[in-house]
């Protein structure tokens, strides 16, 4: 359950890697951004996380438009370290701006009854949420994956990363695709980002380590493929729960760990296509 | 006509070289009395320009010339550091000797690091060097023997006075600093330099050219894993403790990529420049808390936008000059 969570967190950074060949180092801010506006939403409204989902879904959409055409679109297409760096920037930037609004404390999103509930399955008990949660992520990537593979903007994504400048050439208005692009990973990551604050408290300098979460499931996963990340976010997952099985302390270093094996065995990812 | 110009070019040149040089020795020479004059809080301020310079003067290399971005760099600090306080403290020997064995420490780790970080490229390498500092620092907090989470003290530096112990960290970043500079003026201007720049320019030419890309990437990698492994320990040394969180804090690369964009990458001046800016800011500003690092953040990222070469390309664009000597032009007839 973990994995499908670590699973959605790699799929935006995939989207926007795939697509504008940039890496987004304060993808994991944005991640905890989401369950603070999250917060802030159910405590000016007096919803639950879920609900809030209405109107921090087409903010977060918002964010990411403005974002990429105000300050990404400079650097795209500038090579790897400028978009980099420019992110780089941005996660200091946000990392401190939630700091200065929520102060450093520790919150998470409370569920209510919701989150308790569970059944017996053959023996097994399975919680609702965690259920919930998995089912919701492979209904994203079902979407996603069909939306790229049927849809005119996935064909508009598809030729962007093939080819950018053959594909301004025969009518993408790459800027404001681009900008579209981001939108929709931070929608996902608003979906993302509730999951992830229900189920564990964060703080505004939790997103650093959401970023190579997502980061891993994605390199292990393969380049440009959706179903990829999700695996790559299951392994991850369950290597990290392992891990906490062995030693309590060391449930992300075996994530890592994997990841750093998995890397040396198949460089390409475990899905990805053969070419460098 | 063409003699008159060849000697108006190099006569002030040359006039001009003299006069730089002795500034420098100025320079210097003040630098390396300064404990006799200065307070022991300047000296430690003195020490953090130093180290982090060297830092930062390695990430430049590694992004500027090897097109390695790194995103880790604090585990080069990290391995330097640490491997100071282990090897003084189990064996009771006086950590200045033991400088020399912990920067070779943290070569052995770049070497052996390299062989999964250079599976990757661009941004993978960048981040794929963050999960290994990450793993560095998760398996130190965990290591009972390295001190685990709350780390371990500097013993054998308690048997020093007070000023023997300032001045000789004061006068090991000194020459941290400065040799980190010479170090890759040489470089640069040698056969490594040389292919380094001529893979970042274009890999493919330079490997049709018969240059070894792997090779001087891996050599540039060891080298600046080096360098900043030494600036760590002697950093460490001013501070005298070292804990996982700290030492292998994300802070490091930060400052280290904040001088470099800051000052302008690729170039040997940009860390110099770099770091003025980047301590200036930091001594006038830092009291702002949150703030400051907004502020800092915001400004790499508008000289990211509106300046992609740093401050020092600002410098360029207005005079010619190249005070190091590394730049390599095209023959001119």
């Amino acid at each position: 359950m973990l994995g499908a969570l670590y699973a959605l967190f790699g799929l935006g950074l995939s989207l926007s890697l795939g697509v504008m060949k940039m890496i987004n180092i304060a993808h994991g801010d944005l991640i905890v951004l989401g369950a603070y506006l999250c917060s802030t939403v159910m405590q000016l409204l007096g919803t639950g996380p879920f609900i809030s989902l209405l109107a921090v879904v087409p903010m977060m959409f918002v964010i990411g438009y403005v974002l990429q055409r105000v300050l990404l679109n400079r650097v795209v297409g500038r090579g790897a370290l400028s978009p980099l760096l420019l992110t780089f920037g941005l996660s200091i930037v946000l990392q401190n701006l939630l700091q200065e609004v929520y102060t450093a404390d520790t919150r998470s999103l409370q569920a209510g009854e919701f989150a308790l509930q569970g059944f017996d399955l053959g023996g097994v008990s399975i919680g609702l949420l965690p259920l919930v949660s998995t089912l919701i992520s492979v209904a994203i990537f079902a979407g996603t994956s069909w939306l790229i593979g049927h849809s005119h903007l996935g064909r508009q994504a598809r030729a962007v990363a093939d080819d950018p400048g053959t594909a301004r050439l025969v009518g993408v208005n790459d800027r404001n695709f681009f900008a579209l692009v981001t939108g929709f990973v931070l929608a996902v990551i608003a979906l993302a980002s509730v999951m992830y604050g229900v189920r564990t408290p964060f703080s505004p300098t939790a997103g650093p380590e959401r970023l190579l979460y997502s980061f891993e499931a994605v390199v292990l996963g393969g380049l440009g493929n959706v179903w990829g990340t999700f695996v790559g976010g299951l392994i991850i997952g369950v290597a990290q729960l392992l891990g906490a099985k062995v030693s309590s302390g060391l449930g992300p270093f075996f994530g890592h760990l994997v990841f750093l094996i998995a890397l040396l065995a198949r460089p390409q990812g475990l899905f990805g296509k053969g070419s460098r | 006509m063409n003699s008159i110009a060849l000697m108006n070019g190099t006569r002030p040149r040359k006039a001009g070289r003299a006069v730089v040089g002795v500034v420098l020795l100025v320079v210097l020479g003040a630098l390396a009395l300064a404990p006799w004059f200065t307070s022991f809080a300047t000296q430690r301020l003195l020490v953090e320009v130093f180290t982090v310079f060297a830092m930062a003067l390695a990430w430049n290399l590694l992004a500027g010339y090897g097109g390695l971005v790194v995103v880790g760099h604090q585990m080069f600090v990290g391995v330097g550091a640490y491997a100071l306080f282990a090897l003084s403290n189990r064996l009771g020997i006086n950590p200045w000797i033991m400088l020399p064995l912990a920067t070779a420490a943290t070569a052995l780790f770049a070497l052996l690091s390299a062989l999964p970080m250079f599976r990757l490229s661009g941004a993978h390498f960048a981040v794929g060097t963050w999960v290994l500092a990450e793993m560095l620092r998760i398996l130190t907090l965990n290591n009972e023997w390295l001190g685990a989470g709350g780390g371990m003290p500097l013993e054998a530096l308690g048997s020093f006075d007070r000023w023997t112990r300032n001045a000789g960290v004061y006068w090991s970043a000194l020459i941290t600093g400065v040799g980190a500079l010479f170090i890759a003026r040489l470089m640069l201007r040698g056969r490594l330099g040389l292919a380094l720049m001529s893979v970042r320019d274009s890999e493919a030419a330079a490997a049709a050219s018969g240059v070894s890309i792997q090779r001087a990437k891996l050599a540039l990698w060891v080298i600046a894993g080096s360098i900043t492994g030494l600036a760590g320990a002697v950093a460490y040394m001013n501070t005298l403790q070292v804990t996982p969180d700290a030492t292998f804090s994300l802070n490091w690369s930060a400052a280290a990529i904040f001088i470099a964009v800051l000052g302008g990458i690729g170039t040997l001046e940009g860390p110099i420049l770099g770091t003025i800016l980047y301590f200036l800011l930091r001594e006038s500003f830092a009291s702002y808390g949150s703030w400051y690092f907004i502020g800092l953040g915001s400004l790499a990222i508008a000289t990211m936008v509106f300046a992609p070469g740093g401050a020092w390309s600002l410098v360029t664009r207005r005079w010619a000059i190249d005070p190091f000597g590394v730049r390599r032009d095209m023959p001119r007839r």
